[in-house]
């Protein structure tokens, strides 16, 4: 299938969070609740419909795990977006996340947009980091913010979508070089290379931009 | 060893070379095709793994790369990239071109190499004797078999997680 754009995330934060569920959950639209430890990265891919355009969404998922966390650095590199998730039922994945972020900023471009997901929100009896508590983190270090569960999909659409909407607008402004590689933007196969904004036919077959359902 | 069993670039090297993964690019592959099978041998999804090594100064591969056809189209997907040294392999059933693919979080899942009659055996000796230069390299000294009266020699059963067999639809992780 032809596409406009790939765009190529990163599903980082520390281990347990849910970053496997939320790929599997996006791709597949099904949960998994027991689910094995991330090793090296694994791949999920799906198209989206941003604005009329076709997008490709290349997804690498990352093991979390501390020990994994030198070979999880390698993979930042050319990524245009990343989902950086936290659990809100442990605190201590959330006090994580600035080592996170550093490591996402240093090793990535600085034009990489980043969503900062607070997971498991289907757990509100067990939360332990308040929402304003993420909002207050993600509007401090210029990130975007939501709550999702994996478990019922509440906002995994919409954590996945808006994040390639960000990388869309910044392309639309100049912002992204979409001819340098190492901003994580493919220009997808016999595209012309044009920053107007309108349907294609290519739109056909394409699973629709959802609109933001505030379900958590 | 050649990049490929056969000589010229595989399913897989080709896939990476298409351009979607920018990283992977310039990765020499060794790489065959497989069928997933259980433990008992029966038949469960197509599965194409290769061995690379993400810095050309490497003496031997530490990655290994495992897709598989999409369900949608049946392209080759790439499913993952997982350190070698996450990974253990070994000659499950040597009758059968099997290999077993163990990570160290305790999945495991079987593998049969398919490939034409005629180059085989041939193709499965070079999977054995990377095999062989791998554990050597990580000094385990153990030898990668696994069948029935070796599975306790090879050392893998007494270490790491409870080893679970996985096989799932469409891919094998």
């Amino acid at each position: 299938m032809t596409y406009a754009y790939l765009f190529k995330y990163i599903i980082i934060g520390d281990t347990g969070v849910g970053k496997s569920c939320l790929l599997l959950q996006f791709t597949d639209k099904r949960f998994q609740p027991v689910h094995d430890l991330t090793i090296g990265v694994e791949f999920g891919a799906r198209m989206v419909n941003i604005d009329g355009k076709q997008i490709k969404l290349q997804i690498w998922d990352t093991a979390g795990q501390e020990s994994f966390r030198s070979i999880t650095r390698s993979y930042y590199r050319g990524a245009a977006g990343a989902l950086l998730v936290y659990d809100i039922t442990r605190r201590e994945t959330f006090n994580h996340l600035t080592s996170w972020l550093e490591d996402a900023r240093q090793h990535s471009s600085s034009n990489m947009v980043i969503m900062l997901i607070g997971n498991k929100s289907d757990l509100e009896s067990r939360r332990d980091v308040k929402r304003e508590e993420g909002e207050a983190f993600a509007r401090e270090h210029g990130l975007i913010f939501m709550e999702t569960s994996a478990k019922t999909a509440c906002n995994v659409e919409e954590a996945f979508i808006n994040t390639a909407k960000e990388i869309y607008r910044k392309i639309q402004q100049g912002l992204f070089d979409v001819h340098n590689e190492a901003n994580g933007i493919k220009i997808g196969p016999q595209q012309c290379i044009s920053t107007s904004v309108g349907p294609s036919a290519s739109q056909r077959n394409s699973r629709d931009v959802g609109s933001n359902s505030g379900c958590c | 060893m050649a990049a490929c069993p056969t000589g010229r670039p595989g399913r897989l090297q080709r896939h990476l070379l298409s351009g979607e993964f920018d990283q992977l690019r310039d990765f020499s592959i060794f790489e065959s095709n497989f069928v997933q099978v259980t433990r008992l041998g029966e038949v469960a999804n197509k599965v194409t793994m290769g061995v690379a090594a993400s810095s050309p100064a490497l003496e031997l591969p530490d990655l290994l790369l495992l897709a598989g056809p999409t369900k949608e189209n049946g392209r080759l997907q790439l499913f993952g990239l997982f350190p070698l040294q996450f990974v253990q392999l070994f000659v499950h059933d040597e009758s059968r071109c099997q290999l077993k693919v163990k990570f160290r979080t305790g999945r495991a899942f079987y593998l049969q190499l398919r490939a034409p009659p005629e180059t085989r055996d041939r193709e499965f000796g070079q999977w054995v004797r990377l095999l062989y230069r791998l554990r050597f390299h990580s000094a385990q000294g153990a030898v990668p078999f696994t069948q029935e009266y070796s599975a306790l020699e090879d050392g893998e059963e007494d270490e790491g997680p409870t080893e679970r067999e996985e096989v799932a639809q469409g891919r094998p992780l």
